[in-house]
């Protein structure tokens, strides 16, 4: 062989192992959270899957605390606890303060599901009723091939047991953070103090004063000090842009907000509560 | 005109530095003490479920003598040694905690393993249960280690970056040790099965 197609050789051969070497036991990604039943294996009906959103909305509306259900082909090379440990740390179920989101894995190619209960509800559902759920109530049907009814009675427990539980009440809206919904309060509050400042005291005092102002009602509402200074500094622009310059600005922000609101967790914690099984 | 310059940017300069890196070690050595308590509190739970557990096997399988006293013996080895966050300062303490959780985990593996032997202990429901709580308390302890790694990455990354080391070793910040794989060679080395010995009981 030439020198050409010696080192054409070699250079294929070495691609083919880093490609081999990449292939091996990637672990796989976390979904991305759509909607309260994630059910990957095309197993759940539409009607079916339609129900238990509707059950899990219901309840998140009555009672503020957040269910999802992942239902995928399998876990693997992860254990089905890391595996689930993950994706609750990633898609935040349940309200930041209580911590009280449940995630229920099941993987079904593996015969493996979990419940994966947050800070909050350890109480509620510890990791012997969480054991019980699964052995009593999931593994059974899930043996009959029947995942809707196995899910569906453990849902059903898992409501029973958390709203005997003491947690803050749920708010009207389901917008998540606060700073959401006071982004354009503040904003129109800004406004009117950017005008009437100017007005007194000219441009840049006016500005001051105002962005000042601005930032410490900010910080006051409880938004955070770096929130509260980028509001300030908003305002201080905005004063010194002049009122023709806020009009458009303002017309801009509300524009902004407004549209569907897809399911997101709430910012809840984890911390290795529940148990796992199989059938 | 010039000195009051000077003295503006001189302000300035010991302004920035005295913020160079010190007051993220205030949060970052706070947050390491966080999880490092949420570490020992799992495993301080796990201990908490051991005397129980023990109990239960005693009824069943009483004469496995060697295998209960191990147990007992290192989770009273555990109660006995008084931890907190200052262990994290001293590596040599580490060490001695760290051996005998590991210690505590390979007695009761053993228990659980022996406990294969006696149907009527498997069965038993106060049995199972204090199984599920086990391995529940276990999940929640590999979850807090990992929490406590990451947190101690990020202490330790600050601790040794330039120019934070020079802030860190004017105020005594050193860095904290983190969790190493127990029994590394144990565990590269491949477990014999051996189904001579022992007939089952009941």
């Amino acid at each position: 062989m030439t020198a050409v197609r010696i080192k054409l050789t070699l250079s294929l051969c070495l691609w083919l192992l880093c490609v081999a070497c990449n292939l091996q036991a990637q672990i796989i990604d976390v979904p991305a959270l759509k909607s309260r039943v994630t059910d990957l294996t095309q197993t759940l009906s539409r009607d079916q899957l339609n129900l238990l959103e509707a059950k899990l909305a219901a309840f998140e509306q009555a009672k503020g605390s957040q269910i999802a259900v992942l239902m995928l082909p399998t876990t693997q090379p992860e254990d089905i606890a890391q595996f689930s440990i993950r994706v609750a740390g990633a898609w935040k179920l349940g309200r930041a303060k209580p911590d009280d989101g449940v995630l229920i894995v099941v993987a079904k190619h593996d015969r493996k599901m979990r419940i994966e209960v947050g800070y909050g509800l350890e109480g509620a559902i510890p990791d012997l009723t969480a054991k019980r759920i699964i052995d009593e109530m999931m593994a059974p049907s899930f043996k009959q091939d029947d995942y809707y009814t196995g899910i569906n009675n453990a849902l059903d427990q898992l409501i029973r047991l958390i709203a005997g539980e003491q947690l803050p009440a749920a708010t009207a809206s389901t917008a998540p953070a606060d700073m959401a919904a006071s982004l354009p309060l503040l904003l129109f509050a800004a406004l009117i103090a950017a005008v009437v400042l100017r007005a007194i005291f000219g441009s840049l005092l006016g500005g001051i004063v105002s962005g000042g102002g601005i930032a410490a009602l900010a910080w006051l509402l409880g938004v955070g000090l770096s929130a509260a200074i980028l509001f300030g500094l908003v305002a201080f622009v905005m004063t010194l842009i002049g009122p023709s310059g806020l009009a458009q600005l303002a017309m801009l922000s509300s524009g902004g907000r407004g549209g569907g609101n897809p399911f997101s967790g709430g910012g809840g914690g984890f911390g290795g509560g529940g148990a796992s099984g199989n059938w | 005109m010039n000195k009051i310059y000077l003295k503006l940017f001189a302000i300035s300069m010991l302004l920035s530095l005295s913020s160079c890196g010190y007051n993220s070690f205030q949060s970052l050595d706070e947050a390491a003490k966080a999880s490092w308590s949420e570490v020992l509190n799992q495993y301080q739970r796990r201990a908490d479920l051991v005397p129980n557990l023990v109990n239960v096997v005693k009824g069943y399988a009483a004469h496995e003598q060697d295998v209960l006293t191990e147990v007992a013996n290192a989770r009273s080895r555990v109660g006995s040694m008084q931890v907190t966050a200052e262990v994290l300062n001293d590596p040599a303490a580490f060490a001695k905690f760290q051996a005998a959780q590991a210690q505590l985990s390979s007695a009761l593996s053993r228990l659980l393993a022996v406990s294969e032997n006696y149907p009527n202990l498997k069965a038993d429901q106060g049995f199972r249960d204090l199984q599920a709580q086990l391995e529940g308390t276990e999940n929640r302890i590999t979850v807090a280690r990992n929490r406590y790694i990451d947190t101690i990455k990020n202490y330790n990354v600050a601790v040794r970056s330039f120019p934070q080391n020079l802030t860190a070793m004017m105020f005594g910040y050193k860095t904290k040790p983190s969790f190493s794989v127990d029994n590394e060679q144990a565990i590269s080395t491949a477990p014999k099965v051996d189904f001579a010995d022992k007939p089952a009981h009941n």
